[in-house]
């Protein structure tokens, strides 16, 4: 249901929905950037409006709340295992249209890809997504040529234009908490805004394949790559974890095992026991990466993963595009029509 | 009639005589080499209408505008007003230049306004430091740089201030990848080591240079709110002893080291030589001469270093001595 | 809800010596296991490690463990009278329906015998289900040899050539690689023959490689493959190859499939 409020009552709204739930937001990290006096825009705890970055587009994704950076999955002793207890309080996640988009992929790897995933179920039965506006497009995005520029299965919008928030609030809960804010305030029909195109132009190829493997453009950003792993780790659909098991100081027969996120571009992601490994270079495994996002996973699931939020693009510490390396495949296969 | 000049004065105004009789040259001085892009106009419009059409670009990041007459001395000073003004110089009167000379511009390496490695904004120490201690006759040679690359040389300088920070760590958005245990090992001291799946840091061997910092893709690794300076004392090129400053103040913070700057000119103001010629004696050498202890005593006054400051109680140099 | 990580502590009932590197831990197991299917095994504070199933018994299962990396040493350090954890089994293993009826040819380098051992057993305590088998198994040199026991056995009931890479002088039997031996098999009806390729990476290639050129058609060859597989139920990612997860499309592969497997 759509509402316009003041911002006082806004901010009051977001206030009584963080008494019941915890409330992370893309939040501005002064200092926090890579290199001196620069911030860094990632997800935090709220509990007002304006501690929420609206404008600029978080560096790192929503994705660290339902998919913990490290994540314990249980402690041992030598002959047991204990799991930690999970909470039981809701989470609520701001998030664009494009991030919304990759909840469904995350989705698709931790519950329908083989069983359930425990511990990713348990986060997301808890979470609810609040949805923000892109009044204009961002400048590495191409979320229109992914399909990913709107979307309807949010539990709420708000926006913040001036002196107004806007809400549509579709889910019971959030409208409950917030009744004594809502209760008077008329109805009204909230125009959500998304992004209809993008700065950044991008052609899907068509006809990729197990050729398009031997191009002679992997050797090139191989040649670049530094193998950081950034572009994963700012990734919303990066799912990828190792597991690592730890154990205490003081008592070196206690410890844990965690799950830790992992990146295909870093060394080791691979590697077995005994030496062996794939992939060792840059350029197979840029391949890898562009491969599963465009194509693998599409093949698997029926649509492709990524969701054209341009984060692995702004992050590149080597400048480069993945979003320019699918239009050069795709004009590799024009070209190669021809 | 003979030209009758008081060189001694025309020095001070951060004029230069030349090789050439009635030829000088007239010096600007850049703190940290950072400035508004109109002075390079305002430079070539002296250059093209007093000098003879050529400028260098000094060593320490200023200007030396070359083939000027001493006669026009008065009319470049005036020329040099808004370029003082826009770089915010400290002047006793305007329109009479520069008003001292022997305190040399602050230099800086490129700092964090462009560098990726830099620690801070080298350019805006060097101009806070600048305000801090110039005008002053004494021959004091500073620079700021922005990590221990040194690119400013500030070892070779009397202070030599190296940005550094404290690197933060956040175990749990570290992702075992290792990037700074191996740039840390590349490109600084090794002070980094993996103990079950997360980083240690040495905190003895670390030198503050950031490079984890830079490398971490997940902002596990932040800079530390507070920016932290090394500063080096006592470097120096010359004839009789070159030597690289040392380290005296680690994990500093910059109110203290302008402090200590501040208070090395009483130290200087008290036991210069009598027989320095035109009061010029590296300090370098007044402290070899009355003990490193005397020295300390004065640059320490009112200094109340913070408790993660860590001080050397004596410093020992050594250098190329020609002198012996 | 399942909580699929859990791993559960299993004692260690036997531990079989092949050589000094692999030994074969035959642990406590209740539960239905297809061979080529395999366990996460772990020591705590070691880590887990993907280790195939080499035989099925009676309330057991049989691990043949190469000591080659951290888990494995440990495991080989701690295994007298001592549990270890284990979670499965994970994995499509072979469907011995697959091979009923059909002339049946096994081709394995090294440990890649491991997962398909019960296959083998199987079709030589019953090899009237298959119109023959034939088990071709290559090894780096005689002191490798696994399963020796099984070899004797398996000689009476099914065709055998057991072959190593090199050997010292006065070595009697088959030398050189497995390759080498697939082009002398007689097989009788090429429509009925099937085969399983079990090995490392380069092995699986060329052996297939000749098998085509027998005129076997690639949707009667079955290959195995080993990746890292991490958490065995299609989330960690890292055995992910092209469009699929080798802990849930695999670890066996039909050829038309297993071809279009790319790292």
């Amino acid at each position: 249901m759509g509402y316009q409020l003041s911002k006082a009552a806004g901010d009051k709204l977001l206030a009584q929905w963080s008494r019941n739930g915890i409330v992370f937001a893309p939040v501005k990290m002064e200092g926090e950037g890579c290199f001196a006096d620069t911030d860094v825009v990632r997800y935090g705890n709220v509990t007002s409006l304006d501690q929420v970055e609206w404008e600029k587009k978080s560096d790192y994704s929503f994705k660290e709340i339902l998919l913990p950076i490290n994540e314990t999955l249980f402690y041992f002793t030598e002959d047991q295992t204990m799991v930690p207890k999970g909470k039981e309080q809701k989470i609520l996640i701001f998030l664009r249209s494009c991030d919304l988009h990759a909840v469904k992929r995350l989705d698709q790897i931790y519950l329908h890809n083989g069983g359930e995933d425990f511990y990713y179920n348990r986060l997301r039965r808890r979470a609810k997504f609040i949805l923000m506006p892109c009044a204009e497009t961002c400048d590495s995005g191409f979320c229109a040529a992914m399909g990913t520029n709107a979307c309807e299965d949010y539990d709420a919008y708000v926006s913040v234009e001036g002196e107004d928030v806007f809400l549509d609030i579709r889910d019971e809960e959030l409208s409950m908490w917030g009744e004594e804010i809502l209760n008077g305030n008329s109805e009204t029909t909230v125009a959500l805004q998304f992004p209809k195109e993008n700065k950044e132009k991008v052609t899907l190829p068509k006809n990729l394949s197990n050729e398009s493997v031997s191009l002679a453009l992997w050797k090139e950003y191989g040649d670049r790559c530094i193998g950081c792993g950034r572009c994963n780790f700012v990734c919303p659909t990066c799912t990828c974890f190792t597991m690592q098991d730890i154990f205490y100081r003081d008592n070196t027969n206690v410890g844990e095992r965690r799950r830790v996120w992992a990146s295909c571009q870093v060394d080791g992601y691979t590697d077995m026991a005994g030496g062996h490994s794939y992939r060792k270079s840059q350029g197979e495994r840029m391949r890898f990466k562009v491969m599963h996002k465009i194509y693998d996973f599409e093949k698997r699931f029926g649509y492709p993963m990524c969701v054209g939020c341009g984060r692995c693009d702004d992050v590149c510490p080597e400048y480069i595009s993945y979003s320019a390396c699918i239009n050069r495949l795709a004009k590799e296969e024009q070209t190669h029509e021809k | 009639m003979g030209l009758d000049i008081n060189t001694k004065k025309l020095k001070k105004n951060a004029f230069r005589v030349s090789k050439v009789r009635g030829i000088g040259a007239s010096r600007i001085r850049v703190p940290g080499g950072y400035l508004d892009a109109r002075v390079l106009g305002m430079v070539q419009e002296i250059a093209q209408e007093y000098g003879n059409g050529f400028v260098h670009l000094t060593s320490r990041q200023g200007f030396e505008i070359e083939g000027i007459r001493f006669e026009d001395m008065d009319k470049i000073n005036e020329k040099l007003q808004p370029i003082i003004e826009l770089l915010e110089i400290n002047q006793e009167k305007p329109g009479a230049g520069y008003p001292a000379s022997g305190t040399r511009n602050i230099s800086a390496c490129i700092g964090s306004n462009v560098c990726p490695f830099a620690n801070y904004n080298t350019a805006r120490l060097a101009k806070d430091i600048e305000k801090a201690v110039f005008p002053n006759d004494l021959h004091f040679k500073i620079a700021c740089t922005g990590c221990s690359n040194d690119c400013a040389k500030a070892r070779l300088h009397d202070f030599g201030i190296i940005g550094m920070t404290m690197p933060q760590y956040d175990p749990d958005r570290c992702v075992s990848c290792e990037a700074c245990v191996k740039g840390c090992r590349a490109l600084s001291v090794n002070a980094l080591h993996m103990e079950n799946y997360k980083v240690i840091r040495d905190k003895d061997k670390c030198i503050g240079c950031g490079v984890c910092v830079t490398k971490c893709p997940t902002r596990a690794w932040t800079r530390s709110k507070k920016k932290y300076y090394k500063l080096t004392i006592m470097g120096r090129t010359g004839k009789r002893n070159p030597r690289l400053g040392q380290d005296f103040l680690a994990w500093a913070d910059a109110e203290n080291i302008i402090k200590i700057i501040l208070n090395t000119y009483a130290f200087v103001e008290e036991h210069i030589s009598p027989d320095a010629p035109g009061r010029k004696e590296h300090i370098g050498y007044i402290i070899d001469r009355v003990g490193f202890e005397e020295y300390k005593k004065w640059a320490l006054r009112d200094v109340e270093l913070m408790p993660e400051t860590i001080m050397k109680e004596c410093v020992y140099w050594d250098g190329i001595h020609f002198d012996r | 809800m399942k909580n699929d990580y859990i791993p559960q502590l299993s004692t260690i009932k036997e531990v079989i010596r092949h050589t000094d590197l692999e030994y074969t831990f035959r642990m406590e197991y209740e539960g239905e296991v297809k061979p080529g299917q395999f366990f996460e095994i772990s020591l705590p504070k070691f880590g887990e490690a993907p280790i195939s199933v080499s035989g099925i018994g009676d309330g057991t299962v049989d691990f043949t463990i190469r000591r080659v990396g951290k888990v494995t040493n440990e495991i080989f350090e701690n295994y007298v009278g001592d549990r270890l954890f284990i979670r499965g089994p994970y994995g499509n293993g072979f469907l011995l329906d697959h091979y009923r009826g059909k002339e049946l040819v096994i081709v394995t380098g090294g440990t890649g015998l491991s997962p398909v051992r019960g296959v083998v057993e199987h079709f030589a305590r019953h090899p009237e289900e298959a119109m023959g088998t034939t088990l071709i198994a290559g090894f780096k040199s005689p002191k490798d040899v696994l399963f020796k026991e099984d070899f004797d056995f398996w000689r009476e009931k099914i065709s055998v050539i057991q072959t190593v890479d090199a050997a010292p002088e006065g070595y009697e039997g088959p030398v050189g690689m497995v390759t080498k031996y697939i082009p002398t098999l007689k097989l009788k009806h090429l429509e009925h023959a099937s085969f399983i390729c079990v090995g490392p990476p380069v092995m699986i290639r060329f052996t297939v490689m000749e098998i085509l050129k027998l005129g076997v058609p690639e949707e009667s060859i079955w290959v195995s493959h080993e990746r890292k597989m991490c958490c065995g139920l299609g989330k960690c990612g890292h055995c992910k190859i092209g469009s699929s997860y080798v802990c849930l499309d695999g670890p066996v592969f039909n050829y038309t499939d297993g071809k279009e497997l790319i790292d």
